[in-house]
């Protein structure tokens, strides 16, 4: 009965005390979990009587993480990862059975081409990538000098990792499960809220320049983040599986959204910083009802049902209210186009933020199946090959050098070093500091092994029977998973002890107790692990310096030439998500707030601007009615931007303004004959003007300043 | 149905087969059953899944092994 007045007077005291509670319990359950996945394994293994009941126990020790979608995303690629090496590992060995150089030379191959997979692809995919470099060596190397028994070595290793990779899916699936698709649900209206509320508060119209840029940061973070979630959720939940396109649609929807409301913001500000306020003003009091509309009364909750159809109410006043204001401006033509052009953009932010929360409605409140059919959209990931170029040729020196040395000394020992250095430069050639998670890793698994050794020698020659086993080895094991929650303070740690744990203990039935491979064979996997170490510190990792960072601004740059060149069928989708997820990658390394970091977040928003216009100009040219020589005018601005932004210097920022500039002028001229065609295409190369002409965007230290600027008329 | 099935002659227990079978049967299930979004009705849909998995996989195996 004390119990909880106290507790809640606990809570209310020391808030840290509950916060500390409820991290601890989470733990407490993932160790739990995982001990009971390495004891049903283990007994499984046993009773199925297969040679090394420890491969299928270290399988565990990778497969366990704390949220069960990880785990059931990571087995199947774990599983594909698997059947595909031992098979290679079968095919090595039918081919060289006597030619020990060139089967080790083919497998340092394979094993870098897979290190090299497993960079290239960054999420759990990799672990795919990551296994069938190791299986292969498992399978092949413990064969080496008997090639007859490859066969069977390949069958009983397959099985024993099959056998870890089930237990340990089903165990967090099933046990407690801490589901992933909560995660995706709640940060999918943390980030619907955050963009609603953005639009809102920029009712006003003005927005800092270092406000748009966080809000830029924030746009990109949530969309590389839902898309990731997105993938490893269909692995957990068929419900979320069934409505995975719709999910992809979304995130489009709100990255498109997103930019053209970025595009707006630009254009005002850009407007009231070259003395056009009047247009400026008009553009904020057009923008007046879409703020309205979406900020409800104060009794009603903002549910994104009644926010699209008050949305949708707000689009049909616009035509009117753009007529009204357009009439006030009409002494001055340019004023006129400027403000053409904003409401053209302004009515496709409106148009997609419509089309945004009416699918989030629709997503929050059905359950299950949906209605219909969708266009169906990937999130294209932007890779760049240099850094799994580099990992591959690592991988593949540091395979090559253990097995030179193998090879001259006869070393008993060396297909355990040899084994470890392959799960080792897979798994920690996608970390940012591989030195140092080497070092944590290492002294994880030197600590683990000790653990093994009082274990092995002390505690299990008095004990008989499982639970004996259980009692003996769990309050030692149990570090390795709690370690590995603390991940944040003491990365790899906890993995390098549970592994080096379990592949030392290396379970049997019966038990071999041989203090003699004991010792040697932790020498032997310190030695292999100490190896990757040293290749890091030989071929440092590419990920993080200054270089590729270049090379990937390049790459975004190059974006605009993907817009300006790429084909039309589903390229608003790749631009958009491909920007992302290559300025992601940029800018998860830079400092923030520091001079590169804001040169890279100019860059990204110029890009963002001008791809996406562009590649609205050339659906209009695409579609409306334009006569060919002005399409062809049209074709060579954008070849010019495309040009500019793939090199940028002050000669082709002259000859993109000019090709700009002039298709402005001819559209300009052929409006009175075709105005519904023209009007869309002529907006859009007017917001080109105003983003190439931008004296606070990226593209500033290229603009030449003519004497007298040259305005259409 | 025999015990085991030479496939490129290697043999193999036939009860392997059963069970990607089973896998396969099983994902079918799942995704008619996420669509309609009946899992709703159901309390613990992993736990759900896992016991549909081993009726279909017994009853299969039974055939195998009367």
């Amino acid at each position: 009965m004390a119990a909880v007045p106290q507790d809640l007077r606990t809570q209310r005291a020391w808030p840290w005390l509950a916060e500390f509670l409820t991290g601890e319990r989470l733990a407490w359950v993932f160790v739990f979990k995982c001990m009971l996945a390495f004891y049903i394994t283990a007994w499984l293994a046993m009773v199925f009587q297969l040679e090394q009941p420890a491969t299928a126990m270290i399988t565990v020790s990778i497969v366990m993480h704390p949220h069960s979608g990880m785990v059931l995303a990571k087995s199947f690629y774990r599983a594909i990862g698997t059947v595909a090496g031992s098979l290679c590992g079968l095919l090595l060995m039918a081919a060289f059975p006597q030619q020990r150089e060139l089967f080790l030379l083919s497998l340092s191959l394979w094993v870098g081409l897979c290190a090299g997979g497993a960079v290239l692809y960054r999420n759990f995919m990799s672990y795919g990538f990551v296994l069938a470099g190791y299986t292969a060596a498992i399978v092949a190397l413990p064969a080496i000098n008997n090639p007859n028994a490859v066969f069977n070595s390949a069958v009983t290793r397959v099985s024993e990792v099959m056998l870890g990779i089930i237990i340990a899916g089903l165990v967090s699936d099933i046990v407690l499960p801490e589901r992933l698709r909560e995660v995706l649900r709640r940060s999918s209206r943390e980030h619907f809220g955050h963009f609603i509320e953005f639009a809102r508060g920029s009712l006003g119209g003005h927005i800092p320049r270092s406000e748009m840029e966080q809000a830029h940061l924030r746009v990109v973070r949530a969309a590389v983040q839902l898309e990731d979630l997105r993938s490893t959720v269909i692995f957990e939940d068929p419900e979320a599986r069934a409505r995975s396109s719709r999910l992809q649609l979304l995130n489009l929807r709100y990255m498109a959204a997103a930019t053209s409301f970025q595009s707006l913001h630009h254009l005002i500000n850009r407007l009231q910083r070259n003395h056009h306020p009047r247009t400026a003003g008009a553009l904020i009091k057009l923008y007046a009802p879409v703020g309205e509309a979406l900020s409800p009364e104060p009794g009603e909750s903002a549910m994104p049902r009644m926010l699209a159809t008050r949305l949708e109410a707000s689009e049909a006043k616009l035509p009117a209210l753009a007529a009204k204001l357009r009439d006030e401006l009409r002494q001055d033509p340019e004023l006129l186009l400027e403000f053409d052009s904003g409401t053209t953009l302004l009515r496709r932010f409106v148009n997609e933020l419509r089309d945004f929360t009416a699918l989030e409605a629709t997503l929050r409140e059905t359950q299950g199946r949906l209605q219909g059919t969708v266009e169906r959209v990937d999130f294209k990931r932007a890779n760049d090959y240099a850094t799994p170029l580099i990992a591959v040729v690592r991988t593949f020196l540091t395979m090559l050098t253990l097995s030179v040395f193998w090879l001259a000394t006869a070393w008993p020992f060396g297909p355990g070093a040899l084994i470890l250095a392959t799960v080792f430069s897979g798994l920690l050639a996608t970390s940012p500091t591989p030195l140092a998670a080497t070092a944590n890793t290492w002294v994880g698994y030197a600590l683990g092994m000790a653990a093994a050794y009082i274990v092995t020698f002390w505690l299990l020659p008095g004990s008989d029977g499982f639970t004996m086993l259980i009692l003996a080895t769990t309050p030692l094991l149990l570090i390795g998973p709690y370690l590995t929650t603390r991940n944040a303070t003491l990365p790899g740690v906890g993995a390098g002890y549970t592994l080096g744990f379990v592949y030392i203990f290396a379970l049997k039935n019966p038990m071999e107790y041989n203090p003699e491979r004991f010792i040697n064979d932790g020498i032997a996997s310190l030695f292999g692990l100490m190896m990757s170490g040293v290749a890091f510190m030989v071929i440092p990792t590419l990920i993080g310096t200054r270089w590729l960072r270049r090379r990937q601004l390049q790459q975004l740059r190059r974006q605009v030439t993907l817009a300006a060149t790429g084909p039309m069928e589903g390229l608003l989708y790749r631009f958009e998500s491909a920007n992302r997820d290559l300025f992601q990658q940029i800018v998860s390394f830079t400092q923030p707030k520091s001079d590169e970091s804001k040169e890279l977040l100019a860059w990204a928003l110029a890009v963002h601007d001008c791809g996406r216009a562009v590649i609205e100009l050339r659906q209009d040219m695409l579609h409306a009615d334009l006569p060919p020589p002005l399409l062809e005018i049209m074709q060579q601005a954008v070849l010019a931007l495309a040009q500019l932004y793939d090199e940028p210097d002050a000669a082709r920022w002259q000859q993109a303004d000019r090709a700009v500039d002039h298709a402005i002028t001819l559209t300009t001229q052929t409006l009175p004959q075709a105005r519904a065609s023209c009007q869309p295409a002529l907006a859009h190369l007017l917001q080109l003007r105003t983003a190439l002409r931008d004296d606070e965007s990226a593209l500033a230290p290229y603009i030449v300043k003519s004497p007298e600027p040259s305005h259409a008329p | 149905m025999p015990r085991e099935i030479a496939l490129a002659d290697a043999l193999v227990p036939s009860i392997l087969l059963v069970y990607l079978g089973c896998l396969l049967v099983l994902w079918v299930v799942d995704t008619i059953v996420g669509r309609y979004g009946l899992y709703r009705y159901v309390w613990h849909p992993s736990l759900f899944r896992v016991a549909l998995f081993f009726c279909l996989f017994g009853a299969a195996g039974l055939l195998l092994y009367p």
